[in-house]
């Protein structure tokens, strides 16, 4: 019996290697780190094969001896599957800013504080994100008030702060973006009104820890372009 | 309109002949969706955060969801297509006090997210095991395998608790899943699958060759559970981009209700299971018990696999999982909370 194009089987992989190809497009424009973290990259170029080989399978088999037209059901939901790869592709890259910021704040985190050794080396976000959970952590940092420190972070205005104050902020996650929280440090001595809601800076300056929070007096705050890697990685 | 129902399988027999026009239909859904995209390419430019927040959560649970939800479809498709009935003839046949705890104990050798246990699940219902089995291997193995117990240890490394999180969280993880497993198996699998999906072929046609057949078992699943998926993000996303976090950390030193708030947080946040540990532990105001009903209920009931449980096994069946899954946790947790404060 001839065999002929069955639209549903076509049309099932064409949606499938829309998905494929958001996971190719995501993988070669660099746009994995908006998304996951280090630990969880790979399942982008495994998502990315898997799904070119379900979309290659569907389509090398979609001649058949008795083809099902599309239905307008069947039509709509394949549509509705394939609206997360158009919205994605659309989409401009982009990363978490002041707004989730405010709802997902670090009330604490598992940052491994215990094997960081907070009291030598370089003082990082990290390092500050290990001592609001950790006592320990907290009283080793303590110890180096005073210390010379390099932070880079997108700047968040908080409702009554002076003028020359904002909060440094960095999302730090564990697996992708679902579960990012913001660290924050309150930047003193910043020039007023030069730097905007959201814009990535670096901040050189010195840094006392008091309590749960972390104050840097600025020596230097210079606007600097998005890191190719936005998230600090647990 | 349901856009989240199941493809129609293409039906044996069907008659032979020109197939329906299929162009009208398909140029009116391209269209719809370049409409759609303009709409968020608009939105998304810097004029509303909580736009460009949603998408961003969205996108990142898709992207590490999406592949084990293929995982899951192309397991699911080599059992249907290259594991013979004898063998699941043969597990049905064990006696059913031990087909539920071996299911469970199962859950150690798959190491994939809550997403990918859900299609297999569903295959190995469908090719005849007990459903209480099916189930119980489902919900077990996002929180008993390797993997997970492993991040759990080191989100917890350096405290006092660390190994009474971790193993609490696979006793109390098995004895949930078994509870559910047991309460579920009570239905039959036609009950369980849905009439007419108990036979399910995906998008195969009778007689096809067997890697066609693969093909077509892996996109109908796939197709099914995806479309599930979308909705299931969609969902976490508008909750996490609108509901701040410390929405419930009022409630964290009321009894009873500091667990309620933590079970509710794992559902609503729709975490993947090897990253919820870094998480929970950061909920300090919360004690440990609270924390551990976040890890035991999170990877059983989420924003998204609500969703998932409705297209693969029906909403009775969700209900039913939710019910009994959170009165488990909840009591397991309150004896945790009991012994060590």
């Amino acid at each position: 019996m001839n065999r002929s194009w069955s639209p549903q089987r076509v049309a099932t992989g064409v949606v499938l290697a829309g998905w494929a190809a958001l996971f190719w497009f995501v993988l070669l424009t660099g746009r994995t780190p908006l998304y996951l973290s280090s630990r969880t990259a790979w399942v982008a170029p495994l998502g990315a094969i898997l799904l070119t080989a379900a979309a290659g399978g569907r389509l090398l088999s979609a001649r058949v001896r008795r083809p099902a037209g599309l239905g307008r059901g069947t039509a709509w939901r394949l549509g509705f599957l394939a609206l997360p790869v158009v919205v994605l592709l659309v989409l401009p890259p982009t990363t978490l800013g002041s707004y989730a910021a405010s709802r997902r704040s670090l009330v604490g985190g598992a940052f491994g504080a215990s094997a960081r050794d907070v009291s030598t080396g370089e003082v990082t976000l990290q390092d500050v994100a290990a001592a609001i959970w950790s006592p320990e952590a907290a009283e080793a940092l303590t110890k180096r008030a005073g210390s010379r420190v390099s932070f880079v972070g997108i700047v968040v205005h908080r409702e009554g702060m002076p003028a020359d104050e904002f909060l440094l902020t960095r999302f730090i996650m564990t697996c992708c973006v679902a579960d990012a929280l913001s660290v924050q440090v309150r930047v003193v001595g910043a020039p007023p009104g030069k730097f905007t809601e959201d814009q990535w800076v670096r901040v050189a300056g010195t840094f006392y820890p008091l309590g749960r929070e972390v104050i840097v007096q600025a020596s230097e705050v210079v606007g600097v372009p998005r890191p190719a890697r936005p998230y600090l990685q647990v | 309109m349901d856009l989240i129902g199941t493809v129609r399988p293409e039906a044996p027999g069907r008659t032979a002949g020109p197939a329906p026009r299929s162009w009208p239909i398909v140029l009116f859904v391209v269209l719809a969706l370049g409409a759609a995209s303009l709409v968020v390419r608009w939105a998304a430019s810097s004029r509303f955060p909580q736009v460009d927040n949603f998408f961003l959560v969205f996108g990142s649970l898709l992207m590490e969801a999406f592949p084990f939800v293929v995982l899951g479809a192309l397991v699911s498709a080599l059992i249907e297509v290259f594991v013979p009935v004898r063998v699941f003839e043969r597990l049905a046949r064990l006696p059913g006090f031990l087909q539920v705890p071996a299911a469970g104990l199962g859950g150690f050798a798959f190491p994939v997210c809550e997403c990918g246990s859900v299609p297999v699940a569903r295959r190995l219902v469908v090719k005849g095991l007990r459903p209480s089995a099916a189930v119980t291997f489902m919900l077990a193995a996002p929180i008993l395998n390797p993997v997970v117990l492993g991040a759990t240890a080191i989100a917890y490394r350096g405290r006092e608790l660390m190994w009474a999180m971790v193993l609490g969280r696979a006793i109390l993880g098995l004895l949930a899943a078994m509870a559910v497993g047991w309460v579920v198996g009570r239905r039959s699998r036609e009950d369980l699958l849905g009439k007419g999906r108990a036979h399910d072929h995906g998008e195969v046609e009778p007689g096809e060759r067997r890697w066609s057949a693969f093909s077509g078992q892996m996109a109908g699943d796939l197709v099914m559970l995806g479309r599930y998926l979308v909705v299931g993000a969609a969902v976490a996303a508008a909750l996490q981009t609108f509901l701040p976090q410390s929405f419930l950390g009022g409630l964290a030193g009321t009894p009873v209700l500091n667990l309620v708030a933590l079970m509710t947080l794992a559902a609503v946040l729709s975490l993947c299971s090897e990253s919820d540990a870094f998480v929970a532990a950061s909920f300090v105001q919360f004690g440990p018990a609270a924390q551990l009903a976040f890890l035991v209920f999170g990877p059983m009931i989420d924003a998204k696999l609500v969703l998932l449980y409705s297209g693969a096994f029906g909403r009775a069946f969700t209900r039913t999982t939710a019910i009994v899954a959170a009165a488990v946790t909840l009591v397991g947790a309150l004896w945790l909370e009991v012994l060590i404060g």
